[in-house]
Parts: C-alpha cells; sequence; structure tokens
C-alpha cells in the first residue's frame, strides 16, 4: 500500500502534489506519471520535480475541489511500470574552477574524483531552474559538494556542476551556486531542435572524460 | 509595421506566453502585468493574448508606418502625437505620425490592431532573453511588424477604466505555512528593493522567519511569495524559474499580480489572506470584462 501524496493548493490556478520528501526513484517515477495523466487531459501542463507534482489548471473549467479529486485519483492509479530511459552521454573536460577544491574537500586526489563522477550512470530527475537544465543523480556518496558560500554572479554554458547529491550542466550562461569540476561542447538547449532539450526526464546519463 | 524611436529602458515583445515547455525547464515569461496586457488587446478588438510590446522605463516613442489602432495601458500612461490620449484609450493614428508613451509605470503596454508580428519560438512569440527566445529587446531603428488587420478609424476613442494599482496583494496562504511565519508576512509593510525585474518582485521589511531545511525543490507558480533564508520575500514574476526550493508562504490572486508587479522601487506593499472562492470570482469578472470589451469593438 502506497502513501497517498499530499495536495495543497499554490495560489487559485495550481495544485502541488507531494509523494515524498526526499529525492527517491519511486516518488520521482510517481511525479512523473502523474504529470504524463494530467497532461493528457489537457487541463494545464504540469511540472514533475525529485518527489512531486505541480499542476496548473484553469479555475473557471475546472474548480480547485474538482481538480484535487483528480490528481488524487491519477496519483493512486497502479504501479507504474516505465522502459528504461535512453542512455545519453554528455564528452566532458574536467577543467572546471572548483575541481581542486572539491577533491580537497573530499580528500580525494583530483582522478579518483574526476573517476568517481565519470564512471556512474545518473538519472535525469526532471528538469528545473532554466531551459534543459536536467536535475541528475545521485553523485556518489564520497564527493563532498556543499554549495558555494557565495554565488557566482557568472557561470559559462556548458559548464558542469555538483551540489549535494546532484551534478547537472549548465545550458545557458547564469548566476549560479553550484561548484564546477568541467565544461562540455554538448548543446543541452536549442530552441529550433526538436524536441529542444538534449535532456529528458527518466534519461540516464554517462559523463565521458575528454 | 511601427519603428522604434526611443525604446525605453527594456521593451519586449510578449504575448500570453509560453507554457507547452514548462517540463523542460523554459519559463513562461510574457507579460508582467497581464492584466494591462490584456485589456491592451481587447481595446483594439485583438484576442487578450496577442503579441504586445512591454516597455520598462517610459518614454517609448515610435512612428507608424501606416495608419494603426493602437492602445496604451500600464498603472499611469498616455500617448502623446498630434493630441493627448489616454491610456486604456483606443486611437486611431494615421501612417507617418510619431507618439510617445508617456507616464510612470514600471510596465507599460502598447497593442495594435492585428498584434505585432514576430516569429513563434516553442509556441510563443513571448521574449525570453537569457535563453535567446523570441525576438531581442527593441532598439531604436528597430522595425516590428503588425499582422494584417481592418483598421476602423471610427473605433478610435472606445476606452475603459483603468484598475486600481493598490499597495495590498491579497494572497492564498500555503502550501509551505507549517514552515513559514505566516502573521508576521500578514502583519508587516514591505517595501519593493530596486533589484526587483521580471523573474521576481523582492521586498526589504522586517525578516519572515522560515525554516527552509530538507525542503526538496518543487515546480512554482507565478505569484508564488518564496521566503529565502534570510527572511526577505520574493513575488515571482513571469520570467521566473519553473522549480525553486524556497518554502512559499502563500501565492498572490492573478487579479493582484499586476499591482505587485507594478510596485516601484522604494514603494510599500503588504498582504492579505484571501480565500480561493474570491480569487476565483476576481478572475471571472476581470476576464468577462476584458472579452465583453473586445466583443464592443468587433
Amino acid at each position: 500500500m502506497r502513501a497517498a501524496p499530499r495536495i495543497a493548493p499554490m495560489g487559485e490556478r495550481a495544485l502541488l502534489v507531494t509523494f515524498a520528501e526526499r529525492i527517491d526513484p519511486v516518488a520521482n517515477g510517481r511525479a512523473r506519471a502523474l504529470a504524463d495523466a494530467w497532461e493528457a487531459r489537457h487541463l494545464g501542463p504540469a511540472i514533475p520535480a525529485y518527489a512531486s507534482t505541480l499542476l496548473h489548471f484553469d479555475p473557471l473549467r475546472v474548480d480547485g475541489a474538482g481538480a484535487a479529486a483528480l490528481a488524487r485519483r491519477l496519483a493512486s492509479r497502479g504501479p507504474v511500470r516505465r522502459a528504461a530511459g535512453r542512455l545519453i552521454e554528455i564528452p566532458v573536460r574536467y577543467d572546471g574552477p572548483d575541481l581542486v577544491d572539491v577533491a580537497r574537500l573530499s580528500s580525494l586526489t583530483v582522478s579518483e574524483l574526476v573517476a568517481l563522477h565519470a564512471d556512474r550512470e545518473y538519472v535525469a530527475y526532471f528538469l528545473g531552474f532554466m531551459p534543459g537544465f536536467a536535475y541528475l543523480g545521485e553523485l556518489d556518496a564520497r564527493i563532498n559538494a556543499a554549495r558555494l558560500p557565495e554565488p557566482r554572479l557568472r557561470v559559462p554554458a556548458g559548464a558542469v556542476g555538483v551540489a549535494g547529491r546532484q551534478t547537472a550542466v549548465y545550458p545557458f550562461a547564469s548566476p549560479g551556486g553550484w561548484r564546477l569540476i568541467g565544461s562540455t561542447d554538448a548543446i543541452l538547449f536549442d530552441a529550433r531542435r526538436d524536441p529542444p532539450a538534449l535532456l529528458r526526464e527518466g534519461d540516464r546519463v554517462r559523463f565521458v572524460r575528454r | 509595421m511601427i519603428r522604434v524611436v526611443t525604446p525605453g529602458l527594456h521593451a519586449t515583445l510578449q504575448d500570453a506566453g509560453r507554457t507547452r515547455h514548462l517540463r523542460r525547464g523554459v519559463p513562461t515569461a510574457g507579460p508582467a502585468d497581464r492584466v494591462a496586457h490584456a485589456f491592451a488587446n481587447a481595446l483594439v478588438g485583438n484576442d487578450p493574448g496577442e503579441a504586445a510590446i512591454e516597455i520598462a522605463g517610459l518614454p517609448f516613442a515610435f512612428v507608424a508606418e501606416r495608419a494603426l489602432l493602437v492602445a496604451v495601458t500600464g498603472r499611469d500612461v498616455r500617448l502623446a502625437g498630434r493630441d493627448r490620449i489616454a491610456g486604456w484609450t483606443c486611437a486611431f493614428v494615421r501612417a507617418g505620425d510619431e507618439l510617445r508613451i508617456e507616464g510612470h509605470s514600471r510596465y507599460a503596454y502598447l497593442a495594435v490592431r492585428g498584434g505585432f508580428d514576430a516569429p513563434v519560438v516553442l509556441g510563443s512569440r513571448a521574449a525570453y532573453p537569457p535563453a535567446s527566445l523570441g525576438a531581442p529587446p527593441l532598439r531604436a531603428g528597430a522595425v516590428v511588424a503588425v499582422r494584417p488587420a481592418r483598421v476602423d478609424a471610427s473605433r478610435g476613442g472606445l476606452a475603459v477604466a483603468a484598475p486600481r494599482y493598490g499597495d495590498v496583494a491579497r494572497i492564498i496562504v500555503g502550501p509551505h505555512d507549517d514552515r513559514v511565519d505566516v502573521a508576521s508576512l500578514l502583519s508587516s509593510t514591505f517595501t519593493v528593493d530596486e533589484r526587483s525585474d521580471r523573474m521576481g518582485v523582492r521586498l526589504r521589511g522586517p525578516a519572515v522567519a522560515a525554516n527552509d531545511g530538507e525542503l526538496l525543490s518543487t515546480g512554482v507558480v507565478e505569484g508564488a511569495l518564496q521566503i529565502p533564508s534570510g527572511g526577505a520575500p520574493i513575488v515571482l514574476l513571469a520570467d521566473h524559474q519553473t522549480t525553486g526550493g524556497y518554502p512559499i508562504a502563500g501565492t498572490v490572486i492573478a487579479v493582484d499580480l499586476p499591482l505587485v508587479a507594478q510596485r516601484e522601487p522604494d514603494e510599500s506593499l503588504r498582504f492579505e489572506a484571501t480565500s480561493e472562492r474570491v480569487a476565483v470570482a476576481e478572475l471571472q469578472r476581470v476576464r468577462r470584462d476584458v472579452l465583453a470589451l473586445r466583443a464592443s469593438i468587433d
């Protein structure tokens, strides 16, 4: 028996459905399945995250109580069987400005850190923060990757960062607090491409040393 | 088409926004003041979600390269040309006229009959410059195409009352009211910080206690009132990130988000709790008014 999710309004036009309070592949699978089911009903867009789904709706078409009842029903559907995600390889140069610091904080040599980051398959839990930015997990527990105390004002496009148990590639230049250990020439997001984002939820991702 | 003479500080083309790619991390964008944007379109007989120009930092001046029906909306705006035309009014302008949008409005909207034209990117004409989506911000000399439409000079003069841009925004409390001191949020007066932009309105004032420990990122909506650990609230606007990890004390209701977006730096802002029922009734009223106005000109 699975726990019922918590459903709470976020304003009059959205519901937040929370399956768990931790990074968890099962909860993430339920979150993505609910997003798919909601979007299939054409009620509005849905945004799955680690363990929750945000459901948009038009309150002049369906009232909040009706939306919540439908969300509860769709969220309690049977187990989700999904094909394993695509395997996407991203070539990386381990040349980031924080590479040495992360190795030191983790009591690892740089080559040990690189091996731990590269020789591992990650799952794209969800996309957020900026177009094409996929939250990949989970890092090897031996990597200590606390966020920077002061975010950088400008992280370049293609930077590969780590934070907590997560890793990601910045598709565009932006401010950012993740520690940067590498860079890639891969184009993570291109509006002229279909689909525009290189990564999608559920993909398996491997970083390949260049 | 129109030719931009003075673009103001930051002028972009905005339709209702881009909602089909939220799952890929693509922000909605669209107008910061959705009500003023929708009324500008309705005043010239357009669909309320048509592409209009959003101007931050008036004045904005342009030349009408052909006869047009135009409308200007915002918190306190007017159109100066051969005559002075009040904001929230449909105006007929002749080919060759130079017009200037003046006033005090953090965001002002210029709509033309037919709508401005620009390539549709990922289902929308909304500009989102950080990812180079949509047309780039307008510069002096830029030419913006107008989609073909019948221009009937007799429609000029149609006007609607501007909504009141007050200093109290109503919120629906939650979902993280167990982590935030909502009572102090609702009893405090905040001041708008100058670092506010289309991503969010940042507030200064008494720190609001919030516990952000162990909170996972979730999808977030426009209007969400985030409380970062420093206790200075941020109200998310059109260009906000699709996901966020700060506790959300409440969400500003759709019809009050324009007043939040339009507050100038150093102006005050307060919050008041309301219900979903009130929020939906207000939204229904505004949508009905927009559609009725549009029907009256068609």
